[in-house]
C-alpha cells in the first residue's frame, strides 16, 4: 500500500475513525497494529523479519540499561564495569543488526549477479535501511546513556515501524518520538487543516512533478545510446528537481498525517537547492541521515581516544589547526565512504560518496584562503549576484552527483560524459522541437516548467521565513478553500497515474 | 576554571564570542566541527578522557557548562 494508492486514503480515514474513538491508553496500540497492516500489505513475510530486529535492539537496549540500573548506586568501578559491559552487547546487538540488513542488500545484489533467481529469493523488506538506523541509533544511546531503555517491546517496535515514516524516513530519535507515539493526542482542527494541507503539498510535488519530470528522464535515459548530450543534460537537471520533488514530497506526506494526529516527525528538507555550500547542501537535504551519520560515525571517530592521541602528535608537529584538519578529513572520509554504501553498493555510489566527501574537506580546507582571494579580487561577497553565482555552483554540483546515480552504472555515466563534452551535444535539439518527443510533450513540458516555478516561489517565501501554510489559514473561509479546491484539482488532473490510478513508487522507499 | 576554559577557547577560536551565550550550541554558534575541535583542545590541556556520553548539547551550551565537565572529569 503506498502513499500514493487509493486504498492508503481509506486506510488512513479509518485509522483516524478509529483513533480518536478508542480509550486514549489504548491510542499507541491503535498506531502500532495500523503500521503492521501497512507493512503487511507490502507482504507478510517481511514481519518477522522487522519484528526480529526490533527485538534485537529490544533486547540489547534491556540488558545494557538493566547494568547501568544497577550501577547507578555504585562507585566508579562499578560504572566502569556496566560501561564495558555495554560496550560488548552494544557491540554485538549493532553487528548482528547490520549483518541483517547487508544479508538483505549484499544477498539481493548476488543473487540478482549470479542469475540465482529460480529457487532462491530473498526477503527484501521496503525502508529496511532506515528502519535498521533508527535501531542501531537506539542501541548506541542506551549505551552512552542518552536513552533510557524501552521496557515495552512493543512500544520499541511502534517506534521503528511507525508507518508515515518506516518506508523512507525521517531517522527519528527513539527520545524525540517515542514520547509522541504513547502521548494522548486528541483531535484538532488546526492540526486537521494543517496536516491536510502539508499532505496536498506533497502529493503535488510527487504527482504533478516529480512523477512528470520521471517520464522525460526515463524515456532519455532509458533510451541513452540513441540521445543526444543535450538531451542527457536536461534529463539529469530534471532529474536533480525530480528527486527532490519525490522525495521531499514523500516527507510531506508522511509528516502531514502525522500532524493530523498530533505527532511531529522531524524535518529532513530545508529548501537545498537555496545552499550556498556543498556542506550547507547536506544540512538541508536529507537532514536526518546526515544527522545520524553525525551522532553516530562522524562525532564517535573525531573524540575517540585514539583519534585524540594522533592529534596530540599532529599538533605538537603542526600547531593545533593541522590537527583538527587531520581528525575532520579522517572522520568525514568514512562518513561519505559509507554514506554512498548507503545509497547503493555499485562503483557509481562509491565514487558518489568519495564526490561529495572530497567537495566538503575541499569547501573546508580552502574556505579560509578563498574568502581572502575574494578580498584581493575585490568582489563584494554580500552582494545578491555573489550569493546567486554560490546556490547556481551548488545546484550544478547536484547535478553531476545526480549523472553518477541516475544510469545506476558508472560505465554508463562515462558515455553520458562523453556525448555531453564531444560533438553529440547537438544543442539545435534543445530549439528545434526534439525536447517535446521526450516522454511529455509540449503542453506537458510547459506544465512542468511552471509548476517548478510554482514551487520556487513558495520555496522562496519559505526561504524568507514567511510560512505558506500560515499565510493560507489567515485568508478568509472562500479564498482558502480556493487554494485548497485549486490544488486538489491540479493534483486530480495533473497528478500522473498509472493503471489503476496508481503512481509510481517513490524513489528512496527501495533503501 | 571557568577563565582558564574560556581564556584556552577565545584564542583558539577568536571569533566566537563564548562569553556572550548559554545556548551555544542550541543557538547554533558551534557547529561540529567546533565542538570536535573544543573536545581536542580540552582533551589536551587538561589530559582528560571525555566519553562519549557526556557529548551532549548541555555540557557545550556554555563556557560554564564545560568548566564543570572539565572539572567532574577531573576528579
Amino acid at each position: 500500500m503506498s502513499f500514493t494508492s487509493f486504498f492508503f486514503f481509506i486506510f488512513l480515514v479509518l485509522l483516524l475513525l478509529v483513533y480518536f474513538h478508542v480509550p486514549e491508553r489504548m491510542r499507541w496500540v491503535v498506531l502500532l497494529i495500523a503500521s503492521i497492516i501497512f507493512y503487511a500489505t507490502w507482504g507478510w513475510e517481511k514481519l518477522p523479519f522487522i519484528m526480529l530486529l526490533a527485538w534485537i535492539a529490544w533486547v540489547a537496549g534491556s540488558m545494557i540499561g538493566l547494568r547501568y540500573s544497577k550501577a547507578a548506586d555504585g562507585d566508579k568501578e562499578e560504572l566502569k564495569k556496566a560501561r564495558q559491559y555495554g560496550r560488548i552487547v552494544a557491540t554485538v546487538a549493532v553487528i548482528l543488526l547490520l549483518a541483517l540488513l547487508m544479508y538483505v542488500k549484499v544477498g539481493t545484489l548476488l543473487v540478482k549477479s549470479l542469475s540465482l533467481e529460480g529457487g532462491v529469493s530473498i526477503i527484501v523488506p521496503l525502508g529496511i535501511s532506515y528502519y535498521t538506523f533508527s535501531l542501531i541509533g537506539y542501541v548506541l544511546d542506551c549505551y552512552w546513556r542518552k536513552e533510557q531503555y524501552e521496557k515495552n517491546y512493543f512500544k520499541l517496535l511502534l517506534f521503528a515501524s511507525y508507518f508515515p515514516k518506516v518506508l523512507q524516513g525521517p531517522i527519528v530519535k527513539y527520545r524525540e518520538l517515542e514520547p509522541q507515539l504513547v502521548a494522548v493526542h486528541r483531535y484538532d482542527y488546526r492540526n486537521l487543516c494543517y496536516g491536510l494541507q502539508l499532505m496536498l503539498w506533497g502529493y503535488f510535488k510527487k504527482l504533478v512533478i516529480a512523477d512528470r519530470l520521471a517520464i522525460f528522464v526515463n524515456t532519455v535515459y532509458g533510451d541513452y545510446h540513441h540521445k543526444s548530450g543535450s538531451m542527457l543534460l536536461v534529463a539529469t537537471i530534471f532529474g536533480a528537481f525530480q528527486l527532490y520533488c519525490d522525495f521531499s514530497g514523500c516527507m510531506d506526506i508522511a509528516a502531514g498525517f502525522s500532524e493530523i494526529i498530533g505527532i511531529k516527525l522531524d524535518r529532513n528538507f530545508n529548501h537545498p537547492f537555496f545552499s550556498e555550500s556543498t556542506a550547507e547542501f547536506w544540512r538541508r537535504w536529507h537532514i536526518t541521515l546526515g544527522v545520524w551519520f553525525k551522532d553516530y560515525v562522524y562525532m564517535p571517530i573525531s573524540v575517540a581516544p585514539r583519534m585524540m592521541k594522533l592529534m596530540g602528535k599532529v599538533r605538537k608537529r603542526f600547531g593545533m589547526s593541522a590537527a583538527k584538519n587531520v581528525s575532520t578529513i579522517i572522520a568525514l572520509s568514512v562518513v561519505w565512504i559509507l554514506t554512498g554504501l548507503w545509497h547503493g553498493t555499485g562503483l557509481n555510489y562509491v565514487v558518489w560518496g568519495i564526490y561529495w566527501g572530497v567537495l566538503i574537506i575541499l569547501g573546508m580546507l580552502l574556505g579560509p584562503s578563498l574568502g581572502k582571494l575574494c578580498v584581493k579580487l575585490h568582489i563584494n561577497t554580500d552582494s545578491r549576484e555573489w550569493h546567486l553565482f554560490r546556490k547556481f555552483r551548488t545546484f550544478c554540483l547536484f547535478v553531476i552527483s545526480r549523472f553518477m546515480t541516475i544510469p545506476g552504472d558508472f560505465k554508463v555515466t562515462l558515455e553520458v560524459w562523453r556525448k555531453i563534452f564531444s560533438i553529440k551535444f547537438y544543442p539545435w535539439e534543445l530549439v528545434d522541437g526534439t525536447i517535446f518527443n521526450m516522454g511529455l510533450n509540449r503542453p506537458n513540458f510547459v506544465a512542468a516548467i511552471l509548476f517548478l516555478v510554482l514551487l520556487y516561489f513558495v520555496s522562496r517565501h519559505e526561504e524568507n521565513g514567511e510560512s505558506g501554510r500560515d499565510w493560507i489559514a489567515q485568508k478568509q473561509i472562500v479564498p482558502r478553500w480556493v487554494i485548497y479546491y485549486g490544488l486538489l484539482f491540479t493534483i486530480l488532473i495533473f497528478g500522473i497515474y498509472g493503471p489503476g490510478y496508481n503512481a509510481s513508487d517513490f524513489v528512496y522507499m527501495k533503501f | 576554571m571557568e577563565e582558564k576554559v574560556l581564556e584556552l577557547l577565545s584564542n583558539e577560536y577568536p571569533e566566537i564570542d563564548f562569553a556572550a551565550s548559554d545556548a551555544l550550541v542550541d543557538d547554533g554558534i558551534l557547529d561540529s566541527l567546533t565542538i570536535t575541535g573544543i573536545i581536542a583542545l580540552l582533551t589536551m590541556e587538561f589530559g582528560i578522557v571525555i566519553p562519549y556520553e557526556e557529548i551532549v548539547e548541555e555540557n557545550f551550551n556554555s563556557v560554564n557548562a564545560l568548566a564543570k565537565m572539565v572539572e567532574r572529569l577531573q576528579g
